[in-house]
Protein backbone atom coordinates (compact mmCIF):
# COMPACT_ATOMS: atom_id res chain seq x y z
CA UNK A 1 0.00 0.00 0.00
CA UNK A 2 1.16 3.10 -1.24
CA UNK A 3 1.91 5.97 1.43
CA UNK A 4 1.99 10.07 1.13
CA UNK A 5 5.64 9.63 2.99
CA UNK A 6 7.30 7.52 0.64
CA UNK A 7 9.29 8.91 -1.80
CA UNK A 8 7.78 9.49 -5.53
CA UNK A 9 8.16 6.83 -7.89
CA UNK A 10 8.89 5.71 -11.43
CA UNK A 11 5.08 5.10 -11.39
CA UNK A 12 3.88 8.80 -9.68
CA UNK A 13 6.11 10.34 -12.99
CA UNK A 14 4.40 7.82 -15.29
CA UNK A 15 1.31 9.62 -14.05
CA UNK A 16 3.10 13.29 -14.12
CA UNK A 17 4.09 12.52 -17.98
CA UNK A 18 0.66 12.08 -19.03
CA UNK A 19 -0.36 15.06 -17.16
CA UNK A 20 1.98 16.86 -19.31
CA UNK A 21 1.12 15.57 -21.81
CA UNK A 22 -2.67 16.23 -21.64
CA UNK A 23 -2.18 20.43 -20.65
CA UNK A 24 0.34 19.77 -23.46
CA UNK A 25 -2.07 18.87 -25.96
CA UNK A 26 -5.21 20.85 -24.69
CA UNK A 27 -3.81 24.26 -23.50
CA UNK A 28 -0.43 24.32 -25.89
CA UNK A 29 2.21 26.89 -25.09
CA UNK A 30 1.27 29.79 -27.77
CA UNK A 31 3.96 28.77 -30.67
CA UNK A 32 5.47 32.14 -30.96
CA UNK A 33 5.60 33.13 -27.55
CA UNK A 34 8.97 32.52 -26.54
CA UNK A 35 10.49 34.43 -30.12
CA UNK A 36 8.33 37.61 -28.74
CA UNK A 37 9.60 37.07 -25.58
CA UNK A 38 13.44 37.33 -26.85
CA UNK A 39 12.52 40.20 -29.03
CA UNK A 40 11.16 42.39 -25.68
CA UNK A 41 14.12 41.24 -23.85
CA UNK A 42 16.11 42.53 -26.96
CA UNK A 43 14.19 45.74 -27.16
CA UNK A 44 14.63 46.85 -23.12
CA UNK A 45 18.36 45.52 -23.47
CA UNK A 46 18.82 47.85 -26.40
CA UNK A 47 16.70 50.39 -25.12
CA UNK A 48 15.43 50.51 -29.25
CA UNK A 49 13.05 52.23 -30.82
CA UNK A 50 10.91 49.36 -32.67
CA UNK A 51 10.23 50.09 -36.24
CA UNK A 52 7.12 49.10 -37.33
CA UNK A 53 6.57 46.70 -40.16
CA UNK A 54 4.49 48.85 -42.77
CA UNK A 55 3.33 46.93 -45.39
CA UNK A 56 3.77 42.61 -45.64
CA UNK A 57 2.07 41.54 -48.17
CA UNK A 58 4.05 38.52 -48.35
CA UNK A 59 6.11 38.49 -45.31
CA UNK A 60 4.04 37.86 -42.41
CA UNK A 61 5.26 38.17 -38.58
CA UNK A 62 5.07 34.74 -37.31
CA UNK A 63 6.95 32.51 -35.03
CA UNK A 64 9.19 30.44 -35.90
CA UNK A 65 7.56 27.14 -35.94
CA UNK A 66 5.81 27.90 -39.07
CA UNK A 67 6.23 25.67 -42.19
CA UNK A 68 9.08 27.54 -44.69
CA UNK A 69 6.57 29.69 -46.99
CA UNK A 70 7.94 30.04 -50.51
CA UNK A 71 10.55 32.46 -51.07
CA UNK A 72 9.16 35.92 -50.89
CA UNK A 73 10.26 38.33 -53.36
CA UNK A 74 8.17 41.42 -52.44
CA UNK A 75 10.12 44.10 -50.31
CA UNK A 76 8.96 44.99 -46.99
CA UNK A 77 9.29 48.46 -44.79
CA UNK A 78 9.87 48.80 -41.66
CA UNK A 79 9.53 52.58 -40.38
CA UNK A 80 10.83 54.30 -37.33
CA UNK A 81 10.93 58.07 -36.24
CA UNK A 82 14.70 58.18 -37.36
CA UNK A 83 14.57 55.86 -40.21
CA UNK A 84 13.22 53.46 -42.71
CA UNK A 85 14.55 50.54 -44.13
CA UNK A 86 13.27 48.27 -46.63
CA UNK A 87 14.29 44.91 -47.61
CA UNK A 88 14.04 42.01 -50.41
CA UNK A 89 14.93 38.42 -49.84
CA UNK A 90 15.60 36.18 -52.67
CA UNK A 91 17.47 33.10 -53.41
CA UNK A 92 21.57 33.52 -52.61
CA UNK A 93 23.78 32.41 -55.09
CA UNK A 94 25.24 30.44 -52.05
CA UNK A 95 23.63 27.03 -51.89
CA UNK A 96 20.32 26.70 -49.36
CA UNK A 97 20.80 30.35 -48.11
CA UNK A 98 19.35 33.73 -48.15
CA UNK A 99 20.10 37.23 -50.05
CA UNK A 100 18.67 40.42 -48.25
CA UNK A 101 18.97 43.63 -50.27
CA UNK A 102 18.33 46.94 -48.12
CA UNK A 103 18.36 50.50 -48.51
CA UNK A 104 18.27 52.53 -45.53
CA UNK A 105 17.31 56.20 -45.13
CA UNK A 106 21.05 56.91 -43.66
CA UNK A 107 24.14 56.12 -45.62
CA UNK A 108 26.86 54.90 -43.11
CA UNK A 109 24.14 52.66 -41.01
CA UNK A 110 25.08 50.02 -39.09
CA UNK A 111 22.72 46.88 -40.12
CA UNK A 112 22.37 43.94 -37.77
CA UNK A 113 20.71 40.59 -39.16
CA UNK A 114 19.70 38.75 -36.15
CA UNK A 115 18.95 35.03 -37.06
CA UNK A 116 19.00 31.76 -35.53
CA UNK A 117 22.77 31.55 -36.26
CA UNK A 118 23.66 34.89 -34.36
CA UNK A 119 24.37 38.35 -36.15
CA UNK A 120 25.55 39.70 -38.93
CA UNK A 121 26.83 43.47 -39.53
CA UNK A 122 27.24 45.30 -42.33
CA UNK A 123 27.81 49.46 -42.98
CA UNK A 124 25.25 51.00 -46.07
CA UNK A 125 26.87 52.49 -48.17
CA UNK A 126 26.44 56.57 -49.50
CA UNK A 127 23.02 55.52 -50.75
CA UNK A 128 22.28 53.94 -47.79
CA UNK A 129 21.90 50.15 -49.46
CA UNK A 130 23.18 47.21 -48.34
CA UNK A 131 23.49 43.03 -48.77
CA UNK A 132 23.42 40.46 -47.18
CA UNK A 133 24.31 36.97 -49.14
CA UNK A 134 24.86 34.43 -46.76
CA UNK A 135 21.85 34.30 -44.48
CA UNK A 136 19.58 30.97 -43.09
CA UNK A 137 15.73 31.12 -43.61
CA UNK A 138 13.86 31.37 -40.46
CA UNK A 139 13.38 34.12 -38.83
CA UNK A 140 14.97 37.51 -38.93
CA UNK A 141 14.91 40.82 -37.70
CA UNK A 142 17.19 43.95 -37.75
CA UNK A 143 18.83 46.41 -35.07
CA UNK A 144 19.19 49.62 -37.04
CA UNK A 145 22.50 52.28 -35.45
CA UNK A 146 22.01 55.57 -37.46
CA UNK A 147 25.00 56.57 -36.27
CA UNK A 148 26.93 53.98 -35.39
CA UNK A 149 29.42 54.49 -32.32
CA UNK A 150 27.67 57.46 -30.88
CA UNK A 151 26.34 56.00 -27.62
CA UNK A 152 23.91 58.53 -27.29
CA UNK A 153 21.41 57.83 -30.26
CA UNK A 154 18.77 54.80 -29.52
CA UNK A 155 19.26 51.63 -31.63
CA UNK A 156 15.81 50.96 -34.03
CA UNK A 157 14.54 47.17 -33.45
CA UNK A 158 12.41 45.78 -36.30
CA UNK A 159 9.79 43.13 -35.47
CA UNK A 160 10.77 39.67 -37.08
CA UNK A 161 10.21 38.33 -39.89
CA UNK A 162 10.80 34.85 -41.53
CA UNK A 163 12.62 34.32 -44.74
CA UNK B 1 14.20 8.55 3.99
CA UNK B 2 16.16 9.56 0.93
CA UNK B 3 18.15 12.88 0.95
CA UNK B 4 16.32 15.53 -1.14
CA UNK B 5 17.77 14.36 -5.10
CA UNK B 6 20.22 16.79 -6.59
CA UNK B 7 20.10 15.72 -9.67
CA UNK B 8 22.45 18.16 -12.14
CA UNK B 9 19.83 18.05 -15.18
CA UNK B 10 16.82 19.10 -13.18
CA UNK B 11 15.09 22.11 -14.89
CA UNK B 12 15.68 24.42 -11.88
CA UNK B 13 19.48 23.46 -11.89
CA UNK B 14 19.55 24.02 -15.66
CA UNK B 15 17.79 27.41 -15.41
CA UNK B 16 19.85 28.57 -12.49
CA UNK B 17 22.53 27.76 -14.72
CA UNK B 18 21.67 29.71 -17.95
CA UNK B 19 20.89 32.78 -15.24
CA UNK B 20 24.27 32.68 -13.61
CA UNK B 21 25.88 32.61 -16.96
CA UNK B 22 23.71 35.34 -18.40
CA UNK B 23 24.40 37.89 -14.80
CA UNK B 24 28.62 36.69 -15.10
CA UNK B 25 28.13 38.57 -19.09
CA UNK B 26 27.07 35.44 -21.53
CA UNK B 27 24.33 37.62 -22.84
CA UNK B 28 23.15 34.87 -25.08
CA UNK B 29 22.28 32.40 -22.14
CA UNK B 30 19.12 34.17 -21.44
CA UNK B 31 17.57 32.97 -24.77
CA UNK B 32 17.93 29.24 -23.30
CA UNK B 33 16.57 30.71 -19.90
CA UNK B 34 13.58 31.51 -21.62
CA UNK B 35 12.99 28.46 -23.53
CA UNK B 36 13.51 26.16 -20.86
CA UNK B 37 11.29 27.60 -18.82
CA UNK B 38 8.72 29.17 -20.65
CA UNK B 39 6.28 25.90 -20.31
CA UNK B 40 5.93 25.83 -17.05
CA UNK B 41 5.91 28.88 -16.45
CA UNK B 42 2.88 29.31 -19.04
CA UNK B 43 1.25 26.28 -17.00
CA UNK B 44 1.79 28.28 -13.95
CA UNK B 45 -0.13 31.52 -15.69
CA UNK B 46 -3.00 29.05 -16.96
CA UNK B 47 -3.71 27.41 -13.85
CA UNK B 48 -4.56 30.25 -12.00
CA UNK B 49 -7.30 30.88 -14.37
CA UNK B 50 -6.04 33.52 -16.55
CA UNK B 51 -7.11 34.20 -20.19
CA UNK B 52 -4.42 33.27 -22.30
CA UNK B 53 -3.42 36.90 -23.51
CA UNK B 54 -3.14 37.67 -19.63
CA UNK B 55 -1.12 34.21 -19.18
CA UNK B 56 1.31 35.57 -21.93
CA UNK B 57 1.85 39.31 -20.71
CA UNK B 58 2.39 37.50 -17.34
CA UNK B 59 5.15 35.21 -18.33
CA UNK B 60 6.76 38.30 -20.76
CA UNK B 61 6.59 40.53 -17.80
CA UNK B 62 8.35 37.93 -15.35
CA UNK B 63 11.05 38.17 -17.77
CA UNK B 64 11.43 41.65 -17.88
CA UNK B 65 11.60 42.01 -14.50
CA UNK B 66 14.18 39.40 -13.82
CA UNK B 67 16.53 41.46 -16.22
CA UNK B 68 15.68 44.74 -14.54
CA UNK B 69 16.66 43.02 -11.37
CA UNK B 70 19.30 40.89 -12.51
CA UNK B 71 21.72 42.35 -10.23
CA UNK B 72 19.93 41.96 -6.94
CA UNK B 73 18.24 38.51 -7.23
CA UNK B 74 20.34 36.79 -4.36
CA UNK B 75 20.29 32.89 -5.13
CA UNK B 76 20.86 32.89 -8.84
CA UNK B 77 20.08 28.96 -8.70
CA UNK B 78 16.24 29.67 -7.43
CA UNK B 79 15.80 31.73 -10.70
CA UNK B 80 12.80 29.29 -11.38
CA UNK B 81 11.22 29.44 -8.04
CA UNK B 82 11.40 33.36 -8.44
CA UNK B 83 9.99 33.35 -11.66
CA UNK B 84 6.63 31.14 -10.62
CA UNK B 85 6.14 33.38 -8.13
CA UNK B 86 6.36 36.46 -10.08
CA UNK B 87 4.03 34.83 -13.05
CA UNK B 88 1.59 33.98 -10.44
CA UNK B 89 0.83 37.21 -8.79
CA UNK B 90 1.09 39.20 -12.42
CA UNK B 91 -1.88 36.51 -13.52
CA UNK B 92 -3.81 37.54 -10.55
CA UNK B 93 -2.85 41.35 -10.72
CA UNK B 94 -4.07 41.62 -14.42
CA UNK B 95 -7.19 39.81 -13.30
CA UNK B 96 -7.72 41.91 -10.58
CA UNK B 97 -7.58 44.91 -13.50
CA UNK B 98 -7.64 47.94 -11.81
CA UNK B 99 -9.10 47.39 -8.75
CA UNK B 100 -5.76 47.23 -6.78
CA UNK B 101 -2.40 45.84 -6.20
CA UNK B 102 -2.17 42.79 -4.70
CA UNK B 103 1.02 41.81 -2.34
CA UNK B 104 2.28 38.09 -2.67
CA UNK B 105 1.00 37.29 0.66
CA UNK B 106 -2.60 38.02 -0.73
CA UNK B 107 -2.55 35.74 -3.74
CA UNK B 108 -5.50 33.82 -3.51
CA UNK B 109 -5.79 30.16 -3.93
CA UNK B 110 -6.17 28.86 -7.66
CA UNK B 111 -9.49 27.87 -9.02
CA UNK B 112 -10.24 24.26 -10.47
CA UNK B 113 -8.24 23.78 -13.58
CA UNK B 114 -10.62 24.12 -16.36
CA UNK B 115 -9.99 23.40 -20.25
CA UNK B 116 -12.04 25.15 -23.16
CA UNK B 117 -15.01 22.88 -24.57
CA UNK B 118 -12.95 22.98 -27.80
CA UNK B 119 -9.43 21.70 -25.50
CA UNK B 120 -11.83 18.87 -24.62
CA UNK B 121 -12.84 18.17 -27.95
CA UNK B 122 -9.66 17.15 -29.00
CA UNK B 123 -8.76 14.90 -25.96
CA UNK B 124 -8.19 11.20 -26.87
CA UNK B 125 -10.37 8.76 -24.89
CA UNK B 126 -7.47 8.38 -22.64
CA UNK B 127 -6.38 11.64 -22.06
CA UNK B 128 -10.92 12.07 -21.30
CA UNK B 129 -10.20 9.60 -18.43
CA UNK B 130 -7.36 11.33 -16.98
CA UNK B 131 -9.45 14.02 -16.99
CA UNK B 132 -12.13 13.48 -15.13
CA UNK B 133 -9.61 12.20 -12.40
CA UNK B 134 -7.58 14.92 -12.01
CA UNK B 135 -11.09 17.03 -11.93
CA UNK B 136 -11.72 14.79 -9.06
CA UNK B 137 -8.61 16.16 -7.03
CA UNK B 138 -8.82 19.65 -4.94
CA UNK B 139 -8.14 22.50 -6.46
CA UNK B 140 -5.34 23.28 -4.61
CA UNK B 141 -3.54 19.80 -5.71
CA UNK B 142 -4.79 20.24 -9.06
CA UNK B 143 -2.58 23.53 -9.51
CA UNK B 144 0.67 21.51 -7.61
CA UNK B 145 -0.27 18.47 -10.39
CA UNK B 146 -0.38 20.68 -13.49
CA UNK B 147 2.56 22.81 -12.17
CA UNK B 148 5.40 20.10 -11.63
CA UNK B 149 4.40 18.31 -14.46
CA UNK B 150 6.12 20.53 -16.75
CA UNK B 151 9.18 20.41 -14.30
CA UNK B 152 11.73 17.45 -12.91
CA UNK B 153 11.73 15.36 -9.94
CA UNK B 154 14.26 17.96 -7.97
CA UNK B 155 12.18 20.92 -8.48
CA UNK B 156 8.94 19.57 -7.17
CA UNK B 157 9.41 21.47 -3.65
CA UNK B 158 11.00 24.25 -4.97
CA UNK B 159 8.17 24.77 -7.08
CA UNK B 160 5.47 23.82 -4.35
CA UNK B 161 6.71 26.43 -2.21
CA UNK B 162 6.51 29.14 -4.68
CA UNK B 163 2.82 28.28 -5.62
CA UNK B 164 2.10 29.21 -1.89
CA UNK B 165 2.48 25.60 -0.36
CA UNK B 166 3.59 24.54 2.49
CA UNK B 167 7.21 23.59 2.93
CA UNK B 168 7.50 19.51 3.04
CA UNK B 169 4.24 19.16 0.64
CA UNK B 170 5.91 17.69 -1.99
CA UNK B 171 9.35 16.12 -2.85
CA UNK B 172 11.10 14.21 -2.14
CA UNK B 173 8.19 12.73 -0.17
CA UNK B 174 4.85 11.61 -2.66
CA UNK B 175 2.65 14.09 -0.81
CA UNK B 176 -0.85 14.08 -0.69
CA UNK B 177 -1.52 15.39 -3.73
CA UNK B 178 0.33 13.16 -5.99
CA UNK B 179 -0.64 10.76 -3.51
CA UNK B 180 -4.02 11.10 -4.42
CA UNK B 181 -3.78 11.31 -8.10
CA UNK B 182 -1.98 7.69 -7.68
CA UNK B 183 -5.16 6.60 -5.93
CA UNK B 184 -8.13 7.60 -7.97
CA UNK B 185 -6.00 6.35 -11.06
CA UNK B 186 -5.02 3.28 -9.01
CA UNK B 187 -8.69 2.45 -8.72
CA UNK B 188 -9.67 3.09 -12.06
CA UNK B 189 -9.63 -0.49 -13.83
CA UNK B 190 -10.38 1.89 -17.09
CA UNK B 191 -6.66 3.22 -16.07
CA UNK B 192 -5.12 0.13 -15.63
CA UNK B 193 -1.20 1.24 -16.45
Amino acid sequence: MSSHKDVIDDKDLANLAQVRALYAHADPVPVDLTERIKFALTVQALHAEVAELMDSAMLATRGPSAPVEPMPTESVTFSAASVSLMVTANESDIEGRVRVDGWVTAPGASIEAVTSEGSTSVISDANGRFVMDDLPHGPIHFVIMVEPGDETTRPVITPTIQV
Amino acid sequence: MTPTPTAPDGLGTLAGQAFAAYRAGDRERLSSLVDLVTPVLWNAARSQGGTPSMCEDAVQTAFLQLVDRAESINEPAAVLGWLVVVVKREVWRLARGSRREIGVEEVPEAPAQSLDPEAQSILSERQRVLWQHIASLSPRCQELIRVIAFADRPDYAAIAESLGMPVGSIGPTRGRCLQKLRLTLGSDPGWAV
